[in-house]
Order: structure tokens, then sequence, then C-alpha cells
């Protein structure tokens, strides 16, 4: 079931192991309705997010990118989040040059207890990248079209 | 074999004309740098500067597939796969206009390699045979060009189908091949007496303002003399960055690597453009490296233009004198002052 | 000049004592410099200083770790020394750094464009605040500050932060970045800013000269661009390959990056690189408060944390 009556989305979700990849679990296991579009990578740890995870996806064609770790203090190997959140956050803040909207990546912190919050994180996530709607695709297509629009400029 | 003339005023409307039949790649400006573009009657065609890449892409791309693959499991046996190749050979016909004459000469230097007895290279020679050269005459040596010492000329033919020199209100086209008149066709006017004397002019004169060359052929000797000379190769390549703009620039540089990208059961192989100045060229699977520093590698770019390939090849340098090594290196490592400090330097004693 | 005499008896002085001392000479045009390796006492006759010394060439420090070193800076370039000496990327006790203020360097790019060409420079002058250039006969005359490297402009260190040896007057920087010409650009909408980059990074030919030329990209050999194993980016000549390489080095300089502009500069293709790096700094200046390059006792902000971060906003879900 996708969030609204629209065709699914690609969002790609990278989880911890420790925390949020349990938090997933116990929505499934609590038989949480949640939207469909999410496709899961486990990591071993929010810290092991290295930016370019993120960034590859969002330029391969993902719609929506979303990171989930232990909650900060809660790290299993103690501070891999605390780099993990100035790595992600940087990253954030760094799309918009780029051309590509941040909204479209999203970081938070669900513990493996947490099945509701998890659902609530995937459904609102979701939501927000249907009101976005697909992602301009990165590619030979999309460059002809700017050299065109930019050939209409001069 | 004819002299035709075109007005600046009718230029861009003639290569849209020639735009119909093939696909025109002309200079174009973006930013600072003057690339190969397919002619767009939007974009303005630059033919002042010099061309900041050379125009060797139109006929070895940065990055072509040579095949495509796929893995399919037999659904008799799913432990048998079978692996469906195609073959690819892409080119359309094209046509370059505005190379500079040390460009399309360049293009000599591939075709000893991929065009020998011993091997033709099918996907090189697809393209080449489908490409046509329109050289403009460059009126002034810059002060990195120094195409006269490897035999070219500002107004040479060598390698061109078509010679374009610029004269006061457009320019003249001679054609000097059956694809070059294929080319230009007839619908031009022919060149006038007074265009014709005008254009012998300034070939003249850009002839004349090149100054005297400099006999490089005793490169090819000392360069193996000093092989084995750690210091000398040190010392030049001290401000070297290692990266690849000389190699990526150079219109004579024709090294490629070949790579298998793969994308689940499916996958092509590429033949992309490769550089002896990265570590990576000379890298064996074992992690040995023969080339381990910048000192071995730029001993070997320049080792291989000046000696190794003259020796292999009738004596023909590697190098066309375009200079665009020399102009864009980061560094400004200048490929003339190495050879002639390599012809200066004192013979290296024997061992023993 | 005084001050080149100055600085060639400070090299000479202490050339003894290390295996070379780096600085610029005259390179192929009068309009160039080219980097000059002094090992001898003769080679130091052909240093030169001035406005077309636009090289950082803090940039071989890495490559030449473990011998005694003498190096030429600008204020610039003496942050990548201070970046690269807190990355313990280099040893202080091997380097002499021979610092001189600095009143701005030329774009060679900016000035190619108002003389139509830079093929024929035959001579070039310059005075204090302007630059003349010969060509084809004729003489042309710029302010320096309107043909500056755009660096150049917003430069707070004029004065090496670090040196052994200062020859020339201090000079004051007291020039406020306020990042202008990043928030000029993303004022466009997004897909032009999308747009943008397509169109530039179409032209890049990979040759990597923007990492080579980077004093602070230290993988040198051993790049992702270019590995299999893990096999990030593809050989594939794509514009989203190539932008993804850019993007990778930029996450790689965050919190590094001086801003010596040495990736834009040494670019054949003229894609305007410095502008990601900048937008880069400029967040982590918002987020950490933190400039590279002008504390060696500081740590990189990504290389650190803070159990609670003052200015980054958990969303809370």
């Amino acid at each position: 079931m996708s969030a609204v009556d629209a065709t699914e989305l690609r969002i790609v979700g990278f989880l911890c192991n420790w925390c949020s990849y349990g938090g997933a679990d116990t929505a499934g296991v609590g038989r949480f309705q949640q939207p469909t579009d999410l496709r899961i990578i486990r990591v071993p740890c929010s810290g092991r997010i290295d930016p370019l995870f993120v960034v590859k996806s969002l330029i391969n064609g993902a719609d929506g990118v979303l990171v989930s770790g232990c909650h900060p203090r809660d790290c299993h190997y103690s501070e891999g989040n605390f780099y993990a959140r100035r790595r992600l956050e940087v990253l954030k803040k760094f799309l918009p040059i780029l051309g590509i909207d941040h909204r479209r990546f999203e970081y938070t912190w669900v513990s493996a207890s947490e099945g509701q919050k998890w659902k609530t994180v995937v459904s609102t996530f979701t939501e927000h990248i249907h009101q976005l709607g697909p992602a301009p695709k990165i590619n030979r297509e999309a460059l002809v079209l700017a050299r065109t629009l930019a050939a209409k400029a001069v | 074999m004819a002299a035709k003339f075109i007005a600046h005023t009718e230029l861009d409307a003639w290569l849209g004309r020639i735009s119909e039949r093939y696909r025109a790649l002309v200079p174009r400006r973006e930013g600072n740098a003057v690339v190969f573009r397919p002619f767009d009657p939007a974009m303005p065609v630059e033919l002042k500067a010099r061309p900041t890449e050379s125009p060797k892409a139109a006929v070895f791309p940065r990055c072509e597939a040579l095949l495509a693959y796929k893995y399919e499991k037999d659904p008799e046996e799913p432990g048998r796969v079978e692996v469906e190749v195609a073959e690819r050979r892409d080119g359309v016909p094209t046509v370059v206009i505005g190379g500079r004459p040390c460009d399309a000469a360049a293009f000599k230097t591939f075709d000893r390699v991929y065009d020998s007895d011993r091997v033709r290279d099918l996907n090189y020679l697809n393209r080449r045979e489908m490409t046509v050269l329109v050289s403009l005459v460059c009126s002034k040596p810059a002060t990195t060009c120094f195409c006269h010492w490897m035999g070219g000329g500002p107004a040479s033919t060598a390698g061109s189908d078509v010679l374009m020199t610029p004269v006061a209100d457009g320019h003249v086209f001679e054609t000097l091949t059956a694809r070059g008149d294929e080319v230009i066709g007839t619908e031009l006017p022919d060149a006038s007496d007074a265009q014709m004397t005008e254009a012998r002019k300034v070939q003249a004169a850009a002839e004349a303002a090149m100054g005297e060359p400099v006999d490089v052929g005793a490169a090819r000797e000392k360069l193996l003399a000093l092989f084995d000379d750690a210091g000398f190769w040190e010392a030049e390549s001290a401000k070297c960055i290692s990266c690849g703009v000389c190699t990526y620039l150079c219109p004579t540089c024709y090294c490629f690597n070949i790579t298998d990208e793969k994308f689940g059961h499916e996958g092509v192989r590429l033949r992309t453009w490769d550089y002896c100045m990265s570590h990576l060229f000379t890298m064996e699977a074992s992690g040995h490296n023969p080339r381990p520093t910048k000192a071995h590698r730029l001993k070997n770019r320049v080792g291989h233009k000046f000696s190794y390939y003259p020796s292999l090849h009738g004596g023909n340098i590697a190098c066309c004198g375009c200079g665009r090594c020399i102009r864009s290196c980061p560094a400004s490592v200048d490929i003339r002052a190495i050879v002639l400090n390599a012809i200066a330097a004192p013979a290296p004693r024997p061992k023993g | 000049m005084q001050h080149l005499e100055e600085l060639k008896q400070q090299i000479r002085d202490r050339l003894p004592a290390l295996d070379l001392v780096i600085g610029w000479e005259a390179g192929f045009d009068p309009l160039r410099a080219t980097p000059l390796f002094m090992r001898q006492p003769d080679d130091v006759d052909r240093l030169i200083i001035g406005p077309q010394c636009v090289h950082n060439l803090a940039t071989h420090l890495t490559g030449l770790k473990g011998r005694k070193i003498g190096i030429v800076v600008k204020g610039c370039d003496s942050r990548t020394i201070v970046e690269l000496l807190q990355e313990k990327l280099i040893n202080r006790e091997d380097l002499v750094v021979f610092g001189v203020p600095c009143s701005g360097v030329v774009s060679v790019g900016k000035i190619g464009r108002k003389m139509g060409s830079l093929d024929y420079v035959e001579g070039v002058e310059f005075s204090a605040d302007s630059v003349t250039v010969a060509s084809e006969g004729v003489q042309n005359s710029f302010a320096l500050e309107e043909v500056a490297a755009d660096k150049c402009g917003r430069c707070q260190y004029n004065t090496p932060l670090l040196f052994d040896v200062l020859v020339g007057e201090p000079r004051p920087g007291d020039v406020v970045d306020d990042y202008a010409d990043v928030a000029t650009f993303e004022e466009q909408p997004l897909e032009a800013r999308m747009n943008h980059w397509l169109e530039a990074m179409d032209r890049c030919v990979r040759c990597y000269a923007c990492r080579n030329a980077c004093p602070m990209c230290v993988c040198r050999d051993h790049c992702v661009a270019q590995s299999r194993d893990p096999h990030w980016m593809t050989q594939e000549d794509t514009v989203e390959n190539k932008l993804l390489f850019q993007i990778i080095h930029t996450m790689h300089l965050a919190g590094r990056c001086t801003e010596c502009g040495e990736c834009e500069r040494s670019c054949p293709m003229s894609i305007p690189l410095l502008l990601l790096r900048r937008k880069m700094n400029k967040e982590i200046d918002a987020l950490f408060d933190y400039r590279a390059g002008t504390r060696i006792d500081a740590t990189p902000p990504l290389l650190s944390f803070k159990v609670e971060e003052e200015k980054i906003n958990e969303r809370g879900w």
C-alpha cells in the first residue's frame, strides 16, 4: 500500500542494525500498517554511513533517502551516531547547491522498541516524498534538456 | 579539388545545412574553455581562440562500449549459465570544422597504431572513415606552438580533408580529398583569384612567423641513454602533479583502458581513455607497479612520444606540437623544455 | 624587488640544511609562473615572486614527506600548511616556511576573457595595483583588483599565518567573507542549479587535475574514483558519474578545504568547482563556527562531536 493513491516511489532507507532495523522489525511484528515505498539497507551503525551512499542513491534515481540510527547516547558503539549526526547534517545542508531538494533526504533516530515511532517516521517521510513527487532524473536526457533551456536563454 | 569561398555572414547557415547531413562538430566557448560540440545555431562558433581540447574524441571517444553482455540461466539446467555477447560498433558520419592543422596531422599518429599490418582496430577505423576534417589555418603561432618542430606547420595540409583559410570577410575552403569534396559540395561560390591570393598570403605569413624549427631528432637516442638517470627525471618531474590534463588534451595520446561495468546480470565492456601519468596505468594484478613514481611516469610520457614511438613507427614523433599540454598544465610543465634538457644533459656514465 | 633579493638571500642561507626549497620561476610566457624546485644555490637566481605566482606550492608537501623542505608561501597557502600540520600529514620540524605577504594573485582566466586570447603574450608588467599585458603589439592595463582571483577579493589572510621567515611588510586583511557568491547562486530555482552543474560537468574530461592539484586530497594514488573495489564509480563517461565525483570530493574536504582554489584554477575545462567547496565551508562555518587552516591545535569538526549539538536541529518525528 502506498501512502497515497499513486504509483509507488523509490525511497532508500539506511538503517542501523542495532536500533532502527530492530524498530522496523518491531513495527512488522506489531502488524502496523506502513507504506511500502521504502527499501531498507541494513548497516552496522549510522556511523558507517558514508554520505556517498546517500548521494549515490539520489543521483541514481531514488526519490528519497532515509537514514535512521540509535538515539544519541544510545549507540551500540557508544559514539557512532554522534559522528553520523554531524556528517548527515552537513550533507543535508549541502544538497541545495546541487539543485537537489534537501527534503528528499532525512535522518532520524528510532530505537528497537519504538515500533510505533517507526511507523510514524515511515508514513510521514513517505507522505513528504509523495508530496514532492518523483525526483527529477539526473541523466543524459536531463542534460539535453538543460542545454536546450540554456540555448533558449541566450 | 576545389577552392570555395564562404562569407562570415553565411557561415552559420552553411553549418546548419552541413548539420543536416553530418554530425558537425565545431569549437564553442564554454566558460574559459573552448570545446568541440555539435553545431547549434543558437550558440556562436569560436574560430579565433584555439580549442582547449583536441578533436580526437570525434574519432576516439572518451568512453565507448565495445560490447554488451548478458548472463542467462539455462531453464533446463539452472547450474548452467549462458553468456550472450553483442558487439557494438557505433559511429555517425561526422565533420570536424575548426580543428587546427596540427590536430589533423595528429590522427596519423593514431593510424600507425590502430591501422597497421598486425592490428586493425575496427571500432577506431569505423569512426575514422566516417570523419571528415576541415582544418582551420592558424594565422599566427601562439607562444606554446611548436608544430614546425614536428614537421607540421600552421597551414600544413597533412591529414586534413579540407583546409580553411581565414581571409578578410570570410574563409576560403580548399578541398584536399574526395571526402572533402563531398562535404563542401558545389553549392558555394568558387573563391576568386584575389581571395586565393589573400589566402596564400595568410598561409605564407603564418609559416614565416613560426621561426626556425628546432631539431629534436637527437632525443630518440638521448632519452634511451637517460632511461636510468633517476636524478634527471626526478628534477624534470618535480612540479608535475600527476593529473591527466596533458594526456587528455593531447591530440596524439591514444592509450586506453578496458573495463567491464556490470549491473546485475548485464554489463558492457567499455574502452575509456587512460593516462600514463596515473599510478594505475601500469599497476599489475600482483600489486607490483613498474612505474611507482611520477618521475617514472613522466619519463614514459616524454620517452614514448620522442623515442619509443619513433623507433617503432619509422621515425615519426608522437607529438604534433599543438602546445595544449603546456598551456593547460596546472603546473606549467613544458614538454619542449624537458626534451631540450634531455638533449643537452650530459650523457650518464655507462654502468659498471 | 628588494623583497625578492631578501628572500633569495634567506633561501640561500638556509638551503644547505635543506633537501630543497620550493618557490616559483618564470613559466612559458611572462604571465605564467611555474613551480621551482631549488636544490643548488644557482637555482635560487631563477626565483620570482609576484601576482603571477598563483600555484599553491603546499600541494607538493605530502609527496615529499620525510625530506627537509623549504617552501615559499602566500597567506592563503599558509592555511594549507596549517591544515596539513593539524592532520599530521607533514612534520613541522622538516619544514622551513618562507612567508611572503600577498596583495592578490592574477586569474589567468579573467585576463584571458578580457584580452580575448592569451596565445600571444609578449610581456607583462606588474605594479602595486595593476597588470599590463602586451600582446599582438597592443598594451592592455588592468587594475589588479579587476583581474585578481576571486579568492583574493575576500582574503583575510594576506599575511601568512605561519612562517619561519617573513619577507616584506605584514599586510592586514580586514575583509569579511559573507559567502555572498554562494547565496546568489542559491537564489536560483533548484532546477536551474542542477542544470548549471549538468552543463558544467558535461565538459569534464576526468583528468582529475582538480583532485591532484588539491593539497588536501591526500589519498593520491588510491582515490575512490578509480577504485574497482569498492566500485563506487563506473568508468562510464556520464554526467551523473562526473557530478558524483565532485560531490565525493567536496564531502572529503568538508571542514578541511582552505579555499586555495587550486581545483578550479587547474581545471582545463573551466568548471566552477570552488563554489561547491565554498558552499560546504559556509555550512561548516554556520554549524560549527569553524574555518579550516586557521588553527593547528583545532580538531576538524567532522572528526569530533558534542553530545548536545547547539546548532543541529533534532527534528523530532
